[in-house]
């Protein structure tokens, strides 16, 4: 966890500091040098989401006078006027199905994979594992079309079942549960073997609780990239009834092409369940990367 | 050790070739056999039209001479003879000298596609190679672990040769009933022009249904679908004088002609304007060639006799053998569905890029590598691929500006805490809504950048509307966006670099340029090459911010690789090239990698 790692007693400035009082001034300089720039920097990348809250309150033709930053009191009802202006509430309902959908499937195939990668010793297991990470360099684009052209033959195009089917597994996930599932001790699972309980009743009491951190990982990588996934949802979706935020953000923006404080509105509402999301679950989106980043 | 163990290996192969061999000449005859009757069929139609044109009243010779297609001949005229169609080009038809009651034969036409010829080649040498190699390896060497990968290999090369042969049947056939839909349509035309009743006429083409607005009082018999007659009518251009095109309703395919009525003047009806009558016959269903299940059912009994195999030197070890099977049992829902939704896919993407594949057209004809070949010289397509690796520069943009923000953060706790909400943002919010309020910062007139330019003194500028910066645009929001991300995994790949490598740099005396160089950037090696392997495939992706900002343009600006690629399948219904398309981008993509991987990998042995 780099936050606690970054914040141990002997990090660097705190080090410095004891061990040299001399240069205690230009330290105290470099950290508020430091604080200043790090501060300007998350200045930048929060305005635009600072200026599209903004926006989102101000009239229509206010937004185009020149030289106003706030407005002059803030449009609550754009709100309300954004989000009806197209069916938003079942493009959230069609989102969370696709996501909620997603994260379960994905949970299910990564850590039943996962652990026979960890857990069980078969012949071509390596190989097989490397099969499967191999489709990670991948670029996805490839298997749009013949994914396409098989949900379109299945007759599944502008419905769940096409929009859901082709993401219900990830290879990342796999990954992450196996490289979890190493690092648990065996010992629990041997104790539950003498005592005659059988492989999958093993896996389901004692490897799956024990994995509970990586499996919320997961979730949330798995939740987050249904709900940014655009381009898939673009394609198998036809009618308003189907489409998930993203896509209909994107058809907002086309319909409602010069009335900015509504699309402003759409998108705070659009980022904001992520951004709560985020703030209350940071902890296992940094282990997630973190996990994923050091091999 | 040779063979000894597991003698099937090689043998088992073996078998496997020489009986793909022969369910290759068999799949490949009945396809052959299903054109060719098709033709054979067409070809009587034909002789029927010209025999209904004969006895036409103010028909005869002359008629039958206009009618005379050109991919099918009027040959033969034999009196008492068979009615089968004799070899093509054993008589030649000439005017005149058709007796009344003689019997028309019309050779069955068709040109002789190489194909099945060709694939069969490459087939049954892949099959004899496959076969040698297996016998040799069987005396040589150890038996292979996987002996059911050759078979395997057999079996994928049989689904593939029958697959082709399918496809070059459906094709064949398709050429054949939309070319019999033309003759009918010249059949009609022909008898109008000799003066026959409209009624009549369409009896003349034998067709199965034909209408017309000019048909007063249509018969039973010529009442085509409704469903068919609507589409028929809001075909693309209502064709003028005589052609041939083709509808698509309930999934069957109908071809339909029309052609321009011109009835003969007469007293009562003086110039009278020519109307259309629509004809249409239902066109080639599917073929029903076996070649599919057949190959379907040999994928399935090999996996089948691959898996005992498999197994079987397990058998004598049976916790060994429940161990896998367990295993597999586990690995089942993610195989199943990486092996229908990502392994096939991806075969079968290959398999759309050697065709010519438009989503509403049944036919698919196979091109081999025409698709790659008309890319080679698309301008278009290469200034895609242009855009995306230009593009793809931002990534060491954003990796200099990630690792300066890790190190930045580095140290203090709740900086880290606060900074990193802001930072990660970004990367995680929904890409639309951050591609649409760029878009309205941006805005040309009244965007917040424009006017706080201004108010500053340099001026605003065209940002996403001007040709040269567009594309330089999208980058500086790309990099925006990754930063945060990018961030994270260096603060991790920090951590986990020792401290005390540090504190002893510093004991020496080394400054902190000197320590990031030689301690810093040595350490976070492995972190920054995932870091960058997994930007650029991601970069080499973008779609979303394209799609939204600006649509590919100003003037093709920014029109990268999936963008394209999208338009391409999406837009203009070129599968096939689209397939293509990808699958080039996919071998861009891996070069870069490699080459990556490669350059690292000699500085990493040289460090």
């Amino acid at each position: 966890m780099p936050d606690r790692a970054a914040g141990t007693p002997t990090g660097r400035p705190t080090a410095g500091e004891s061990r040299r009082p001399g240069l205690r001034a230009p330290v105290r300089l470099a950290a508020s040098a430091r604080a200043v720039l790090l501060g300007a920097a998350c200045l930048l990348m929060a305005a635009p989401f600072l200026w599209m809250a903004v926006t989102s309150l101000m009239g229509q033709l206010e937004v185009f006078s020149s030289g106003r930053l706030l407005p002059e009191t803030p449009l609550w009802s754009n709100y309300p006027d954004a989000l009806t202006a197209q069916p938003f509430a079942r493009y959230f309902l069609n989102s969370l199905i696709f996501a909620a959908a997603v994260v379960t499937g994905q949970v299910a195939t990564a850590t039943t994979a996962g652990y026979a990668f960890a857990r069980f010793d078969f012949p071509g297991r390596d190989k097989v594992f490397m099969l499967f990470l191999a489709t990670m360099m991948v670029p996805a684009v490839i298997v749009l079309i013949p994914r396409f052209l098989m949900i379109d033959a299945l007759g599944w195009i502008d419905s769940y079942q096409g929009l859901i089917s082709t993401e219900l597994v990830s290879v990342w996930g796999i990954f992450l549960m196996r490289q979890y599932f190493r690092t648990l001790p065996r010992e629990l699972e041997d104790a539950a073997r003498v005592d005659g309980a059988g492989r999958a009743r093993i896996f389901w009491s004692v490897g799956l609780p024990l994995a509970k951190p990586a499996v919320a990982t997961l979730a949330l990588f798995a939740f987050i990239d249904a709900w940014k996934n655009f381009l898939w949802p673009l394609l198998v979706t036809r009618s308003m009834e189907m489409r998930v935020v993203e896509v209909g953000i994107a058809a907002f923006h086309s319909t409602y092409e010069i009335n900015w404080p509504y699309q402003m509105a759409a998108g705070v509402v659009a980022v904001l369940p992520i951004a709560l999301l985020f703030l209350f679950t940071q902890r296992y989106f940094v282990r997630g990367i973190q996990l994923e980043g050091i091999r | 050790m040779s063979g000894s163990r597991n003698p099937v290996a090689g043998t088992v192969p073996a078998i496997a070739a020489a009986a793909a061999a022969a369910g290759l000449a068999l799949l490949l005859a009945i396809a052959g056999s299903a054109v060719r009757e098709a033709r054979h069929d067409a070809a009587g139609d034909l002789a029927r039209m010209a025999a209904a044109l004969w006895e036409l009243p103010g028909g005869g010779d002359a008629a039958v001479a206009a009618f005379l297609p050109e991919r099918a001949r009027i040959e033969a005229v034999a009196e008492g003879g068979t009615g089968a169609p004799a070899d093509p080009g054993a008589w030649a038809y000439r005017a005149g000298t058709l007796e009344p009651g003689a019997r028309i034969g019309v050779a069955a036409a068709g040109d002789t596609s190489p194909l099945p010829r060709t694939a069969t080649l490459i087939a049954l040498l892949g099959l004899s190679l496959l076969a040698a190699w297996a016998w040799k390896r069987r005396r040589s060497s150890p038996p292979s672990r996987y002996p059911a990968a050759p078979a395997l290999l057999a079996v994928g090369l049989l689904a593939a040769v029958a697959g082709a042969g399918k496809a070059w049947a459906d094709r064949e056939l398709h050429l054949v009933s939309a070319g019999q839909a033309a003759h009918a349509a010249r059949a009609v035309g022909v008898a109008l022009a000799t003066g026959a009743a409209p009624e009549i006429a369409p009896r003349v083409a034998g067709l199965p249904w034909a209408t017309a607005a000019a048909l007063e009082s249509p018969g039973e018999l010529w009442t085509m679908p409704r469903e068919v007659a609507v589409a028929l009518a809001a075909s693309p251009s209502s064709p003028p004088g005589e052609l041939a095109y083709t509808v698509r309703v309930r999934g069957a395919t109908y071809h339909g002609a029309a052609v321009a009525l011109r009835p003969a003047p007469s007293a009562d009806t003086p110039g009278r304007a020519p109307d259309t009558l629509h004809l249409a016959l239902l066109g080639y269903e599917e073929t029903r060639s076996p070649a599919v299940p057949l190959a379907a059912a040999a994928l399935g009994s090999a996996l089948l006799v691959s898996l005992i195999l498999f197994l079987l030197p397990l058998s004598a070890r049976p916790r060994a053998l429940r161990r896998t099977l367990a295993a597999w049992g586990f690995l089942a829902p993610a195989g199943a569905l990486l092996l229908v939704f990502t392994f096939g896919p991806l075969l079968f993407s290959l398999w759309i890029s050697l065709h010519e594949w438009h989503l509403v057209d049944p036919a698919h004809p196979f091109t081999g590598l025409d698709n790659y070949r008309a890319l080679l010289a698309d301008g278009s397509w290469w200034s895609a691929i242009r855009n995306t690796a230009v593009f793809t520069l931002h990534v060491p943009l954003a990796m200099a500006v990630a690792l300066a923000l890790a190190i930045l953060t580095r140290g203090s706790r709740r900086a880290v805490r606060w900074a990193r909400l802001a930072l990660f943002l970004p990367s995680i919010t929904s890409v639309v809504a951050i591609a649409v309020v760029w878009k309205w910062l941006l805005n040309d007139g009244y965007g917040l950048v424009n006017r706080t330019l201004e108010a500053m003194g340099p001026g605003s500028a065209a940002w996403l509307t001007s040709p040269d910066i567009a594309l330089a645009t999208l980058m500086a929001i790309s990099v925006w966006m990754v930063v945060g991300y990018q961030m994270v995994v260096f603060q991790a790949g920090l951590a986990s670099i020792p401290r005390d490598f540090y504190d002893a740099a510093r004991v020496d005396g080394a400054g902190p340029l000197q320590r990031f160089r030689h301690i810093t950037l040595p350490g976070l090696r492995h972190t920054l090459f995932f870091v960058l392997v997994t930007s650029v495939i991601g970069s080499f992706q973008v779609f979303g911010l394209v799609y939204v900002m600006t649509e590919g343009g100003p003037l093709g600006a920014t029109d990268v690789a999936v963008y394209h690629i999208y338009r391409e399948a999406w837009e203009f219904l070129r599968f096939g090239n689209a397939a293509a398309m990808s699958w080039i981008l996919f071998a861009v993509v891996f070069a870069a990698t490699w080459l990556h991987f490669r350059f690292l990998e000699r500085r990493g042995a040289r460090a």
